[in-house]
Formats: C-alpha cells, sequence, structure tokens
C-alpha cells in the first residue's frame, strides 16, 4: 500500500481559517490528558497558557514587548525565505547588532547627547547587515551554503560577545562578572505606555512590517527578489541578478535582526550580557513561517507566538507545570497546525498498485 | 494538585467557561516561597542543592508554606517578567538562583517591601535583598591536598564556567591545597563560559587529559560530563555543589557540597517574624554550609590525617588558604607573610597564584 499526498489545487477557505482553531482544540485536548496525568491544576494550566498573556494592560504590554523582535526579525528573514536564501543566523545578527549599539554606551557611560540613541540603533543596524553580508559575499563569491555559513557565523558571534563581556566591555566595578555597565538614560528607549516595559521598538517594528508589506506587494524590486532565488535562470534570462537577490535577502534579514539587537539593549536589559537573546532569531524562523511568509501573517504570529512564551512562562508561576511540560505544550500546538495545514493543502490517497 | 476549595474553584471555572478569571487566592497563613534556577533542576548540581534546601522549608513548615519551583530560566528581560509574575501570583518570598538576575530582582525588592528576597553570588544589598554565596574554596583547599596526594604526573587541571571571583578563589585554594602537599604541582584552567553545557564541558576535559593532566576539578558545572569523563579516561575527578559519585564510581575523588538548609531556614523564619534583614551572607563550613564527602578511598592515610587536621581548623576559623606568603603567576609577592585576606579581597579576586599555568583572560 502507498500512501500519496497529492497538492490540491486550491486549498478550502472555511478550512484554512478553521486551521489555527484545530489544531488549539487539538492541543486543549492532549494536554488536558498529560496535565492530569501529570496531576497539575488543568484549570489553571489552560488559563495561563492561552488565556492570561491577554488579560489587562500590563499582560498586553509584556505580550508587545516580546512579540517586537520576533515580527522584526521575521519580516527581515521572510524577505529571504520568499527568494529562497535561507538565513538562519538571525540570533548572530542580532547579538552583533546589540553589540555594536553597545559601543557607544560602553565608551561614553556618562554620555548626555541625545544623538546617543539614534546613532546606536543605525549602527546596531548596520552591523547586523554586516555580519549577514559576509555570509552573502562567500556565497555570491565561493558559491558557500548560506545556511551553513549563517549558522557558523552565530556560535562566532557568541564568542565575540562572551570576549567583550569578559575582557575589554566588563563593568570595571562588576567584581569580574560578564555583563557591561548600566547604560545611562540617553542609551535607552522611551517607554510606550508609563508604568510598563514596553518601549516604542514595537511601533519601528510594525513600521517595518508596513514596509516589508510595500517591498512584496508593489515594487518591482520585491518581484525580482522572488523570481532571483525561486528560478535563478529564469531570473537571468529576464535580467535580474541572482547575486542580488542573495546579498538584498541577507542584507535584509541582518538589518532587521540587528536592529532588534540594538533595540533589546537599549530597551529591557539595559546594559550588554551573556543573555541578550533568548533565541529570538531562531523562534523568528518559527514566526515567519507560521505567517505564511506574509508580512500581514508574520505581525499575527508574532503576537500569538509571543503569547504562547509568556503562557508558558505564567504556567510555571502559577500552575507549578515543570518546563518539559511547557515545551510539550507549544510543541503540539506547532505540530497540530502544521500537520493541520498539510491535509488542508493536500489530498490524501491510498494506492493498492505494488511499488511503482 | 491538592483537591481543597481553592484549587477545585480554579480548575471549575477555568475549564467550564473557559473565559472567568481565576482570581489567585492565597490563604493568608501560608507562605508562598518561589526559587528562580537558571539550568534545569535535575538530579545534581547547583540548582538541584537549591531545591534540596527549599525541601527543608517544607519539611519544617509542611502545609504552611508553598514551593514553586520556576527551573531554566534564562537571566534577561524573560526572567524579570516571571519574578514580577511570583510577587503578583502572591509569593512573598524569593530565591533568586542566578547572578544574573541581580538587577531585576533589586527593582522588584524595591517595589515590594512586603517580599524578601535572598539572591544568589551577587554584591549588591537592599533592606529587603540578601546576596548569599558559600566558601567554596575552603572545601577546594582540602581537595588539592588529595589531588596533590594522589597525582602522578604533578598536573591537575579545571574546567571552570566563568572567570568570575568565586571560581577564581576555588582555583586559587585548589592550587594552594595542593602545593601544600607537593610545592611542584601546577594546575591548568580551561573556560567554557557556560554554567550548563555538556558538549563544550566534555571537550574541555579531554583537552586537558591530553595535555597529562591526572586529576579534574569540575568547578560549577551543572551536569556530570566532566567526572564522566575522567572516570572513562581513568583520572581521578571532583566536583561542587552535590555529589556525581554514582557517574564516576572508581575515581570520584569527593565532593565539595552546599547545604542550603540552614541558611533558607533561618531567612524564612525571619521573614515571618517580620525581623529580615537584607546583608551579604557568604556561608562557611562553619554554617554547615559548605561540606567535603564522599573522600576516595585511594588517598593515602596519612594525607587523610593531615586533611582531617586542616579541616578542622577551617571550620574553627584558625586557618585561610588566603595567608601569605603568596605569590601569583607572574612570581611578585602578592600577600605578605603572616597576612590574610579579608573577604572583601577575596570577594573581589582577579588574579591567579603561582603554579595555576594558564593566564586569567583579561
Amino acid at each position: 500500500m502507498k500512501l500519496v499526498f497529492e497538492r490540491r489545487e486550491a486549498a478550502s477557505r472555511s478550512a484554512t481559517l478553521a486551521t489555527p482553531l484545530i489544531a488549539l482544540g487539538l492541543t486543549i485536548l492532549t494536554s488536558l490528558i498529560l496535565f492530569a496525568a501529570l496531576g497539575k491544576p488543568a484549570g489553571q494550566a489552560l488559563y495561563s497558557l492561552l488565556l492570561e498573556p491577554f488579560d489587562g494592560w500590563y499582560n498586553i504590554s509584556e505580550l508587545l514587548l516580546k512579540m517586537g523582535p520576533l515580527m522584526l526579525i521575521a519580516q527581515g528573514l521572510a524577505i529571504g525565505f520568499r527568494a529562497n536564501v535561507f538565513n538562519i543566523g538571525a540570533e548572530g545578527q542580532l547579538i552583533i547588532g546589540a553589540i555594536c549599539a553597545s559601543a557607544l554606551p560602553v565608551y561614553f557611560p556618562e554620555g548626555t547627547s541625545p544623538l546617543m540613541l539614534p546613532a546606536m540603533i543605525v549602527m546596531g543596524a548596520v552591523g547586523g547587515a554586516v555580519w549577514a553580508g559576509l555570509a552573502a559575499g562567500l556565497r555570491t563569491r565561493f558559491n558557500a551554503n548560506e545556511i551553513l555559513v549563517t549558522l557558523m557565523l552565530t556560535l562566532i558571534a557568541t564568542q565575540v560577545l562572551n570576549y567583550l563581556l569578559l575582557g575589554p566591555w566588563k563593568d570595571p566595578h562588576g567584581f569580574n562578572f560578564p555583563q557591561s555597565v548600566m547604560f545611562p538614560d540617553v542609551a535607552l528607549l522611551p517607554i510606550l505606555l508609563p508604568g510598563t516595559r514596553v518601549n516604542i521598538s514595537v511601533l519601528a517594528a510594525l513600521i517595518v512590517s508596513g514596509l516589508a508589506y510595500v517591498l512584496m506587494r508593489h515594487r518591482f524590486s520585491g518581484y525580482q527578489l522572488l523570481v532571483g532565488g525561486l528560478a535563478p535562470r529564469a531570473a537571468r534570462y529576464a535580467g535580474f541578478s541572482e547575486d542580488r537577490a542573495v546579498l538584498m535577502s541577507l542584507l535584509f534579514g541582518g538589518l532587521a535582526a540587528g536592529f532588534a539587537g540594538a533595540c533589546e539593549v537599549a530597551g529591557p536589559l539595559g546594559q550588554l550580557q551573556r543573555s541578550v537573546s533568548t533565541g529570538y532569531g531562531y523562534s523568528a524562523i518559527i514566526v515567519a513561517y507560521l505567517g505564511g511568509l506574509n508580512p500581514l501573517g508574520i505581525v499575527i504570529s508574532a503576537f500569538l507566538m509571543a503569547a504562547l512564551f509568556i503562557g508558558g512562562d505564567n504556567a510555571m508561576v502559577s500552575a507549578d507545570l515543570p518546563v518539559a511540560a511547557v515545551f510539550v505544550f507549544q510543541g503540539l500546538l506547532l505540530v497540530f497546525y502544521l500537520g493541520s495545514l498539510t491535509f488542508i493543502r493536500h489530498r490524501v490517497t491510498f494506492s493498492w498498485q505494488g511499488p511503482a | 494538585m491538592s483537591l481543597n476549595r481553592r484549587n477545585f474553584l480554579k480548575t471549575s471555572l477555568a475549564a467550564s467557561t473557559a473565559i472567568a478569571l481565576p482570581i489567585p487566592a492565597f490563604a493568608a497563613d501560608v507562605l508562598n516561597v518561589a526559587l528562580i534556577v537558571p539550568s534545569p533542576a535535575a538530579d545534581v548540581g547547583w540548582s538541584h542543592t537549591l531545591e534540596l534546601g527549599t525541601k527543608a522549608l517544607e519539611a519544617k513548615y509542611g502545609d504552611k508554606i508553598k514551593v514553586t519551583l520556576l527551573e531554566n530560566i534564562a537571566e534577561g528581560p524573560d526572567a524579570d517578567r516571571i519574578m514580577n509574575k511570583t510577587v503578583a501570583d502572591g509569593n512573598t518570598f524569593l530565591i533568586l538562583g542566578s547572578f544574573g538576575y541581580m538587577e531585576g530582582g533589586l527593582k522588584l525588592a524595591k517595589a515590594h517591601p512586603e517580599v524578601s528576597i535572598l539572591h544568589a553570588s551577587g554584591y549588591k544589598t537592599a533592606p529587603n535583598f540578601s546576596p548569599f554565596g558559600a566558601r567554596y574554596y575552603q572545601g577546594t583547599y582540602l581537595m588539592g591536598m588529595a589531588a596533590a596526594s594522589l597525582t602522578k604526573s604533578k598536573k591537575l587541571g579545571c574546567v571552570g564556567a566563568f572567570a568570575i571571583p568565586e571560581l577564581i578563589t576555588s582555583i586559587n585554594a585548589f592550587t594552594l591545597g595542593a602545593q601544600s602537599v607537593d610545592p611542584a604541582i601546577e594546575v591548568s584552567v580551561v573556560w567554557v563560559n557556560s554554567w550548563f553545557d555538556p558538549a563544550s564541558e566534555q571537550q574541555a576535559a579531554k583537552a586537558l587529559l591530553s595535555q597529562g593532566v591526572d586529576v579534574i576539578f569540575s568547578n560549577a558545572q551543572d551536569t556530570p560530563s566532566v567526572i564522566q569523563t575522567a572516570e572513562e579516561a581513568g583520572v581521578y575527578a571532583f566536583n561542587l555543589n552535590s555529589s556525581m559519585k554514582t557517574y564516576a564510581p572508581k575515581k570520584y575523588l569527593g565532593v565539595v557540597a552546599t547545604d542550603w538548609a540552614p541558611y533558607f531556614l533561618q531567612s524564612v523564619d525571619a521573614h515571618l517574624a517580620g525581623t529580615f534583614k537584607g546583608a551579604s551572607a557568604w556561608l562557611s563550613m562553619a554554617d554547615k554550609c559548605v561540606i567535603v564527602a564522599d573522600w576516595n578511598p585511594d588517598i593515602p592515610a596519612d594525607i587523610v590525617a593531615k586533611i582531617t587536621d586542616v579541616q578542622a581548623k577551617l571550620e574553627s576559623g584558625a586557618f585561610s588558604p588566603f595567608t601569605g606568603p603568596i605569590t601569583d603567576q607572574s612570581g611578585a609577592e602578592h600577600v605578605a607573610a603572616g597576612v590574610t585576606l579579608g573577604d572583601d579581597m577575596i570577594l573581589s579576586m582577579d588574579w591567579h597564584v603561582k603554579g595555576v599555568t594558564t593566564p586569567l583572560p583579561k
């Protein structure tokens, strides 16, 4: 017997819209069993995981804080992914962005110039773009696989961060602990909602999302990018450059990730430290694909992904869930979603003929 | 879950209506304690010993206390949010198990004077915020004596997590202890720059083995990687915090264990009595916090007798490993004869003693 997945010509619209609900329903059912088996309060756990992140202004502000970098990085990555250029190293580009942005407050901790913050953001974004640009150069010049190169550059970025924090950029009054000085006020992003931690970078991320939409839909260069990646030969025939598509894809990705890194150190962190990112660069890959590589979809998926992360943390605090159960819940939701999507986009047929 | 009225209400409300918001309501006479640690609590290591400390709280207070363990929480904005959430949920006693929680914990302490916070290995204090740590160096000095009696190559090794004073002092004391038995001993160090990274730790241990090291100090790893690698190579090894003897039945040198129970109990008692005062607590053998145990039977009897003797002096405070003359790596005399380093000098130590061959990362 053979199982054949055949792509449907058009996926049912109502089924596509129902996918998230189907996935959610299956996840809730499965996790109810899981939580019951663990002897944990299932009602409290589901409330913490799914509803509490949206409950009240404080929780929503934390959601916005968490979604900002995810959305920003995913928008940058999606440009490349649509062109079949796979930048897996946004994490490293974020770290380099955070480092470049931190250079100013580290060397001028008493600074008072209002230009410090804008300069930090620019340095962060450019730093991220340069780091991704290395991978672009290696790909266009030597045909080195950008997936491997961006990934390995992340390891190097982490070591650069370690070197700086254990050496020259260490807080001189910090007892050798690997972290920089606390930044001066002029190096910090203004708070968006008073009394919360969310800063104006989330607005910047929304603006970037708008720009990404315009690029994809209304700009010829967006089309060139798409064709250059998807069908390099056709693109060459049409006079579009594949190298240019690779370069632009990686530069946009690096720019966005570096920007996000700058916003993290100038935002909730307020200093450069080892855990400058909790895996935003990797999570953003999931966000980009869950959003269907569509700029509007990514805004929604970033919001939901942030809620999923925060809900997981809440459940550990309030429902006493072990961290592994939280990961299982988050994994179930993704697997059920992608699984449902596969069945909606594909027709499954059994064929009884012998092996072809 | 225990089926009391509160939990039942919470569960049924949330489950039946799904939008009903259960209000966290804690009985007033139960103390809610949250323990936040950076790595998985697992069966061994740093986070595990902190968890054991809270078990002693549960044993004493029974159902008058509820401990929530939050493990594997990365330092940074997420940790700050989780801390805030624990306080919003009604926890009034927090134990923060990593240096990187310091700034967030301090902010929280200032905003909530009714909450008492213990913070591991930091250096900032507030009226309701106490940094705490262990004088591991007392134990590593004794381990150094044992290591010197067993080494053939006269080369000892150390896999270190981060080059911070706490770990540097442990390595220096280990070296001084070894040199007290055999002055020719040398120690090399590999820093892995992580508290929890089994693969790098294993590689670091192998690098040391290839240099001819035949006793390894696993300095502040939360995994048994180094201990296991040493056992496979037939080389002695010891570690900090909790015993890993089951991972190395033959070559386990011993453990410099920590018992946080006395300190946690004393702090919670003070919190309940309303007398909690933020103060730095650097706990020693005399405080029953630092304990050496699981000694390997291969250690010669005369060395065991010496170790027992020095241990008694450490416990009584008659002896400190950091008593001059001590020469540093450059060969200069760093501590003059007869002088004993004060706590402030030990807590900020950023130099290695002579005999540590690896330069300190600058």
